[in-house]
């Protein structure tokens, strides 16, 4: 289908990956699928090929990298180490194939993150133009969730906005939407009068009470799942926003954050105005964002052909923090890649072991580096 | 001359209204003469036959081709065959088997109202309880089109659930459910509300045809059995 198919170009990858001193890691086709699915969201098994096993387990065929190749690294209980890749994913479309050859480095367990997130987007980069596609011709994005969330943070919105707002994080359809509610005054929430009580008055123990009795009265199970205390702080935050009119000024300046797009160099200054127009201090996630450019700088890589979107991440709960993206002139993806501290934890990981990492996706550079030649 | 199939559930009260609404539309259907028969023609036609199947397969069977129309529940059809809008015409709705399908949460949870609500419960679900939050039903694909494509929500787990879905939450086996209710009487009694934007479907038993291709005995039939059913509809009758 493409060169890259042929056994040459993968021993090409091979060598970029020795050369940039990721050790070649192999992971089996056919996966458990609940990893994918606990991490992704249901969402994923659409666009997923799964199958059972014979005893009933559901397996996928690997639908990415990211997830294998960190289990793999647990299950070997190795130290810090750099694996590289490269082999076929699986993804169920509607039309077109449904087989990419990606490869990728996940840099995991390295402890000096500001090094090895850049060292992360210089890999890619290096990767799609040891490939063939020159760099004039690759757009690059980078993007943050730690400034967004010391903008969060510093905005010192109620919790209950935050958390939405956050959870919109990396989609703009969401966050627009989330904006927009926001924006209106909330409605008090309907209860029936022995919670409503207590809810305005704000006494949280005789809520906690009485919302316990109701779940008792349900018999809802009283643990493994949502607590009374989860119910009424949720509800308390509720009634805390409908008795509050929204603050206008303070959405405004989240809207004029997430619109900031400027060259990597550039977007410390740029922040730094937005923070004393909004009357606001995240110096500190301004100096981490510089700090973010020299690394960059000192890989390899001019900041200034680098764009910071404020509004770009992703919806995928286990990304904390860089995420980044290199698109062809047409705006296709050519690699993707980003920082994922929660997930490793999340499969399973004794200590807290951070990871970054990125997919290049090898056709579609394939693609544009017939379309330059 | 080629013989066109209409296919109605094989058991049940819907199988039971649509031979009414049927023989009411003209079409009598003459019962097999071996009762294990799933075939039987229509009193006087030569040029029709009536299929029982499933009403859960009736769906896939017009997607495939395999027979000409079908009688079910839109639940079913929504959620059986993928693209059911582009694939099929609901050439007639028949105005029984009504029957909503719906999110219904706890109503212990008195902070979630909405599906807004929903999608931050979730997404702070496993960081508070170590899992995902997680979905009892048999509506998979209808429960994934309402949560991840209309709401933006993809942090769950669907539980399958073939019977008594409304237990699961008691049961400890799900935290809410995406089931089908005519009455809400079921949920009520299991303490269960439904959210406010929480109906993914207002479901009634529909004459479904492939996609711009009813032959005339199916395109004639559709006529009768719309109009029967706006006579019933209609109060003053």
């Amino acid at each position: 289908m493409t060169t890259h198919r042929s056994f040459a170009a993968r021993a090409d990858i091979e060598t970029i990956l020795a050369e940039r001193g990721a050790a070649r890691i192999d992971v089996p086709v056919l996966q458990p699928a609940d990893p994918f699915l606990d991490m992704a969201g249901e969402e994923l098994r659409r666009r997923i090929f799964v199958t059972q096993s014979e005893t009933g387990e559901a397996l996928c065929l690997r639908p990415e990298f990211t997830i294998p190749v960190c289990m793999a690294h647990l299950a070997a209980q190795s130290g810090p180490a750099r694996h590289g890749y490269v082999g076929t994913v699986f993804r169920q479309r509607r039309a077109g194939p449904s087989e990419f050859l990606q490869a990728g480095i996940e840099d995991i367990g390295a402890a000096d993150t500001l090094d090895a997130d850049a060292r992360s987007v210089a890999d890619a980069a290096t990767m799609i133009g040891r490939l063939g596609v020159p760099e004039s011709a690759v757009e690059t994005v980078l993007g943050d969730q730690t400034v967004f969330d010391a903008v969060l943070a510093a905005l010192g919105l109620p919790a209950g906005w935050r958390l939405a707002l956050a959870h919109a994080f990396g989609s703009d359809a969401a966050l627009a939407a989330t904006l927009d509610r926001l924006s209106r005054p909330a409605p008090m929430p309907d209860m029936p009068a022995a919670i409503a009580d207590p809810a305005r008055a704000g006494d949280r123990a005789a809520l906690e009470t009485a919302i316990a009795g109701e779940m008792h009265a349900a018999s809802l199970p009283e643990a493994g799942g949502r607590a009374a205390a989860d119910i009424a702080a949720r509800l308390l935050a509720k009634v805390e926003a409908a008795q509050h009119t929204p603050d206008p000024a303070r959405l405004d300046a989240l809207r004029a954050f997430l619109a900031i797009s400027a060259p990597l160099d550039a977007a410390p200054d740029a922040l730094t105005k937005w923070q004393s127009a909004a009357g606001v201090d995240i110096a500190e996630a301004v100096a981490a964002l510089a700090a973010r450019s020299d690394a960059l700088a000192a890989c390899g890589r001019d900041p200034g052909r680098i764009t910071y979107q404020a509004s770009f991440g992703r919806r995928l709960d286990y990304y904390t923090g860089l995420v980044f993206e290199m698109r062809d002139a047409g705006g296709e993806v050519l690699a993707g890649g980003g920082r994922y501290d929660r997930l490793l934890p999340l499969l399973g990981a004794p200590a807290p072991t951070p990871g970054v990492g990125f997919s290049v996706w090898l056709d579609r550079v394939a693609h544009a580096a017939g379309g330059v030649s | 001359m080629s013989v066109v199939t209409l296919a109605v559930p094989s058991k049940g009260r819907l199988r039971e209204t649509a031979l009414e609404r049927l023989a009411e539309a003209g079409w009598d259907v003459v019962p097999p003469a071996d009762a294990r028969s799933y075939r039987a023609t229509v009193s006087g036609r030569d040029d029709v036959e009536v299929a029982f199947l499933s009403a859960s397969e009736i769906a896939g069977e017009l997607g495939a081709g395999r027979i000409d129309a079908g009688i079910t529940g839109e639940d079913l059809v929504r959620e059986g065959l993928a693209d059911s809008e582009e694939r099929l015409d609901c050439a007639a709705r028949l105005g029984f088997g009504h029957a909503d399908v719906v999110v219904a949460v706890p109503d212990a949870w008195f902070d979630v109202e909405t599906m807004a609500d929903l999608g931050e419960v979730a997404a702070g679900f496993r960081a508070r309880h170590g899992r995902r939050l997680r979905i009892a039903t048999k509506y998979w694909r209808l429960t994934q089109r309402h949560f991840s494509q209309e709401h933006g929500i993809q942090l769950y787990r669907i539980i399958e659930s073939l019977g008594a879905t409304e237990g699961a939450p008691a049961a400890g086996q799900a935290d809410i459910i995406v089931d089908i209710t005519s009455t809400g009487s079921t949920l009520r009694a299991n303490r269960l509300k439904i959210l406010s934007d929480g109906v993914i479907l207002r479901s009634q038993a529909c004459l479904f045809t492939a996609n711009g291709s009813a032959p005339a005995p199916i395109a004639d039939l559709s006529r009768r059995l719309a109009a029967n059913a706006q006579k019933k509809a209609a109060p003053s009758h």
